[in-house]
């Protein structure tokens, strides 16, 4: 199934193509991901494991492991960086692929040479805030991003952005500041961009090997290098989390806000971050139901405005709670969640089963930060940035890239100042949730217009503050930084600006009503609707209480923001209190009668590429005295495609379960490649690509 | 302190094997090493070709012993370590190889190798895909194979385990105390262990122990690049050696193992001496354009990973094996030349002969005597 319409994201036509799976004539749209075209036809599987025949689903959707690899016209192929074109032979790969034939010789070329003084590995909001600082203080740049468009995760993000607008656009929705980001950075004239291109390796003879538009290979010398290559989301140990259908929520954005594929029914999310929530606000958006999100936590991690919007929504949030087991004939049919006691074991009575089709898991990020660890070997400049240096906002990020920027030109022996601010914005960028402060809301006397404000937890985000045409809302001046919360105070004429703003929606708007004992609301709907003026709709509360309902006065679409606002007439006593109506029917979030599972957490997949169960290991690890990750690999654990990139994280802990003091445990030993690539790139044969 | 009978400094490729050896005799072992675990250092760069085909009485010798346990691993011990008997193959294009290659043929023959002469036609089927344009024909020798030497260190890690032995990681060796001219105490960062009798098995650092007991064993370590690729149906069999010199680099080789992934090294030309193991960016360029030479349809294939390993030369390419004449109850075993993986297993139970029951295998222990005239030098390295 394909996403035809969504609120935010235009969805372009394509050229409609024809292509075959497995003998059977399919169709697909021109240019897009062999991944996406096969999910819009309802395939899932694309590959099947030698160890236990088992089918294997896409996982990362971002060209870093191996699991949607197909045979493509003969060739095992990474389905979701290859695009689709015309004619394709798509196979499911058995096993292992065969050596395609072809004793022909063709010429190999030496790579091409580049050089520059920075080579900055990554073109999100970092690295190209960095490349762009170092533009400016006259260093030639090449920043090398493995997209085809620059932005990193940027570009998936259809919300808008908390922060501060003067120093990183908050308030703006994410795939815009990609853009935004990309364009200045294309106009550089001392940045060379090298898109569709993976830095491979960083070599000790200060050079980096990149696999360039999957088909040649390039040497980048450089006098220092920038890592701001992001994150890599964690993984979770549960039975069945290999199964097609478990994802992260990185590869679920991709399919759904990227490739416009409507990739599940319903969905599972597992942990109540700032990633969890706005998946699931994602999945809503494209018409995805979503049964519910869980956290082993016994708090909300994400910002608590996030966290408002998907309960008022409809969703259900289960805190203190992990899950057990994903399950069903070669795909999730059904998940099972459960309590957690003190000591994280779950509570199997508490058990409850949902079917969904797919579970994501988004239980937080890890940098992505090997380059700099190999960097560190040599004696180069090496600088980490973004959530390849700290796991923080993409606001954080833009000013945290600049400031390595200033700094790389320091290290590279630039007399130029840092301003100490730009540090101190930085930091505010990136912190954490602060307190939540209570407060009460009344109506306006009269017939004038106040804004709710929804808000009560402190975090770095001032949209609202700089949006009033009469200043009426401003920052509480406590801290005297964007964590205050913001304030009504003065004048309204009820323009909804501060509401269409808020990367939270977390503003309403309210007056009484002309009828006795009523009050309209105005609420921010960033879905798309056929409501009329008349129809009733659920009301919620912020925390998602029910309010009763109300009748529609008006839907007002404002296309700048792409946001409709809603006039609903409610009781005057809530009309304070409404917050949002329901979207998500309550079927959608109800748990099976029974519970329907198997409990057996060892068979839980630790690497996946290999398929090596947390079973496997602890066996192993008792019986060869384990204390060293690299004995790991006899039971071919991270040796698979992906070079370790999933399971590098998790063994330390399988390692602790079986009883190896954390202080005892070495790691394993990192090696080039990053990423598998073809002989015949590295030999510059040309022909890789169709 | 720590007391034993016997103390092996160094759990790789000779370690291992000969710390199995020495415990199913019943002694009472230490394996010092100062990395994290089992076979940490040059071992696991090693990229598995195990085989007799040498050029050399000694090392034509202790090859053989050597696939002769590996081969018994399985049944006898129950450990499994990818083992593949494909054989060696070495292809000539150049009537100068083959000239080279068939003169070899007479002495290899005469050291009881199983190896001859093929013809293309024959070569073809062993290694299907690879050019035939110009191909003269090759030696092969079916009996040798190649294994995993991550599962090798393993399997005689967990042997050695299992007959007692102590293993001691992440103990670096720091001197050798003597008294009246016998080796007494082994002085590490974790403290003090004694023994009447101490292997030096410390491979490229082999020079840095002798030296702590006053022996300047001419070991110098060189390094070679390799890499392993995704794993695909098995196509290929033998190791293939190309040993045909190119503008940078010698001989390079590549095989394809048990679990589907084609393992390939080259010989840089300069040699790289020192103990620096990070990659470069001059392996996949050097290596890669030779392979898709001599075999076109590996073109396909996508190289995984890379790594860098050290080969503890010597002057002669042989190893330094037997005891120190200044230091007694000293042995030392070190200088393999790359060859540790393929020569260590043969050469331990050598060793213990030695060590225990005091035989000393004459051809052995006279060829690689640590007090030999290095100036020789093998045709086949």
């Amino acid at each position: 199934m394909r996403i035809k319409e969504h609120p935010i994201l235009d969805i372009e036509d394509k050229k409609t193509i024809s292509f075959s799976f497995n003998g059977r004539v399919l169709q697909g749209q021109e240019g897009e991901m062999v991944s996406a075209a096969l999910f819009a036809n309802g395939i899932q599987s694309f590959s099947i494991h030698k160890v236990e025949d088992a089918p294997q689903g896409i996982f990362c959707a971002n060209g870093q492991c191996s699991q949607c690899t197909v045979i493509i016209d003969g060739q095992p192929r990474k389905s979701c960086v290859t695009p689709l074109q015309e004619g394709m032979e798509i196979k499911t790969l058995v096993h292992f692929p065969e050596l395609p034939p072809g004793n022909e010789y063709h010429p190999s070329h030496p790579p091409k040479e580049l050089e520059c003084d920075v080579l900055v590995v990554g073109g999100g909001p970092s690295g190209i805030t960095a490349a762009l600082e170092l533009s400016e203080q006259d260093f030639s740049v090449i920043l090398v991003d493995d997209k085809e468009r620059l932005g990193g995760k940027l570009v998936l993000q259809t919300h808008k952005f908390f922060g501060s607008v003067a120093d990183c656009y908050a308030g703006t929705r994410g795939t815009e500041i990609g853009r935004i980001l990309e364009e200045k950075v294309l106009n550089e004239n001392n940045i060379t961009v090298l898109t569709n291109s993976i830095v491979a390796g960083i070599y000790s003879d200060q050079k980096a090997g990149v696999y360039e538009n999957q088909e040649s290979y390039t040497l980048v010398s450089f006098r220092a290098l920038i890592v701001a290559s992001g994150a890599r989301e964690r993984s979770l140990l549960f039975a069945g989390n290999d199964l097609p259908g478990v994802y992260g929520a990185g590869a679920f954005q991709t399919l759904v806000n990227r490739d416009h594929v409507k990739s599940s029914r319903r969905v599972l999310i597992v942990g109540c971050g700032n990633v969890g929530l706005i998946a699931a606000y994602h999945a809503l958006q494209a018409g995805i139901e979503v049964a519910g999100l869980v956290d082993a936590a016994s708090e909300i991690t994400g910002y608590k405005v996030h966290a408002d919007k998907i309960k008022r929504l409809g969703v259900p949030l289960y805190l203190n709670h992990t899950i057990i087991s994903a399950e069903g004939e070669g795909k999730v049919e059904r998940a099972t969640i459960a309590q957690v006691d003190k000591d994280w074991n779950p509570l199997l009575t508490t058990a409850k089963t949902f079917a969904v089709d797919t579970v994501l898991v988004a239980v937080g990020l890890n940098p992505a930060d090997e380059f700099y660890e190999t960097a560190l070997e040599s004696d180069f400049p090496v600088l980490k940035t973004g959530d390849a240096n700290e796991i923080a906002e993409a606001s954080s990020a833009m000013i945290g890239g600049k400031i390595i920027g200033r700094k790389m030109a320091l290290l590279l022996g630039k007399e130029v100042f840092l301003p100490p601010e730009w540090q101190e914005k930085a930091d505010i960028l990136k912190s954490l949730p602060g307190e939540t402060i209570e407060r009460k809301h009344t109506l306006p006397e009269g017939d004038g217009h106040r804004p709710i404000l929804h808000c009560y937890q402190e975090i770095p985000c001032n949209p609202c503050a700089t949006v009033c045409p009469f200043n009426s809302i401003q920052l509480s001046g406590k801290t005297g930084t964007i964590l205050d919360l913001p304030e009504f105070k003065g004048k309204c004429i009820g323009c909804g600006l501060c509401l269409l703003i808020c990367p939270g929606l977390a503003i309403t708007l309210v007056r009484r009503s002309q009828k006795e004992g009523l009050a309209e609301v105005t609420l921010p709907h960033e879905f798309r609707h056929q409501y009329k003026p008349g129809d009733r709709l659920e009301l919620r509360d912020r925390d998602g209480l029910a309010l009763g309902t109300g009748i529609l006065k008006s839907a007002r679409f404002n296309k700048k923001y792409r946001t409709s606002l809603l006039t609903v007439e409610v009781p005057e006593k809530i009309a304070p209190d409404v917050a949002g109506i329901l979207v998500q029917k309550q079927e959608a979030a109800a748990p099976l009668a029974k519970p329907n599972y198997s409990y057996l957490p060892e068979n839980a997949i630790v690497c996946r590429c290999e398929r090596v169960s947390v079973g496997e290991l602890l066996d192993f690890i008792k019986e060869n005295q384990v204390t060293d990750l690299n004995q790991l690999k006899q039971t071919r654990a991270a040796m698979g495609a992906c070079g370790g990139k999933t399971c590098t994280e998790l063994l330390p802990r399988i390692l602790q379960q079986a009883g190896v003091p954390k202080t005892e445990i070495t790691a394993a030993s990192l090696r080039p490649l990053a990423v598998e690539i073809p002989m015949q790139a590295i030999a510059n044969q040309g022909g890789q690509k169709k | 302190m720590r007391k034993y009978d016997i103390i092996v400094i160094g759990a790789g490729s000779v370690g291992l094997p000969l710390a199995y050896r020495l415990a199913a005799r019943n002694l009472k072992v230490a394996v010092l090493d100062k990395l994290a675990s089992a076979g940490q250092g040059q071992n696991k760069a090693a990229i598995g070709g195990i085989r007799a085909t040498h050029s050399d009485r000694a090392k034509i010798k202790v090859g053989k012993a050597s696939l002769n346990f590996v081969r018994s691993l399985k049944q006898e011990y129950g450990q499994d370590v990818d083992y593949v008997q494909g054989g060696y193959l070495f292809p000539a294009y150049d009537p100068e190889i083959a000239a080279g290659l068939k003169g070899l043929l007479p002495t290899q023959k005469a050291f009881g190798l199983n190896i001859g002469w093929i013809e293309p036609e024959e070569l073809e089927e062993i290694a299907p895909g690879i050019k035939t344009e110009g191909l003269l024909g090759g030696t092969f020798s079916p009996d040798d194979g190649h294994l995993s030497s991550l599962k090798l260190a393993g399997a005689f890690h967990r042997m050695a385990l299992e007959k007692g032995a102590d293993f001691f990681f992440q103990t670096e060796v720091t001197a050798l105390g003597q008294s009246r001219g016998r080796i007494e105490t082994v002085k590490t960062n974790k403290g003090d262990f004694q023994a009447p009798l101490v292997v030096n098995a410390a491979g490229g650092y082999g020079r840095q122990v002798g030296l702590m007991a006053g022996t300047d064993l001419p070991v110098f370590p060189d390094s070679h690049e390799a890499g392993v690729t995704e794993p695909v149906q098995p196509f290929l069999k033998p190791m293939v050696v190309d040993i045909k010199p190119d503008q940078n680099s010698d001989n390079y080789y590549f095989y394809q193992n048990l679990a589907g992934a084609v393992v390939f090294c080259i010989t840089p030309r300069p040699q790289r001496w020192g103990t620096d193991i990070r990659s470069t960016s001059e392996f996949l360029p050097m290596v890669i354009p030779r392979m898709l030479d001599l075999y076109p349809r590996l073109r396909y294939l996508k190289i995984r990973r890379v790594w860098r390993g050290l080969y503890p030369m010597t002057p002669d390419a042989k190893p330094i094996v037997g005891f120190d004449r200044e230091v007694k109850g000293l042995f030392h075993a070190v200088g393999m030349c790359g060859q540790g993986l393929m020569l260590g297993p043969g050469l331990a139970e050598m060793i213990a002969l030695a060590l225990v029951e005091g035989e000393e295998d004459p051809e052995i222990f006279t060829d690689l005597s640590p007090y030999r005239d290095f100036s020789g030098r093998e045709l086949l390295q």
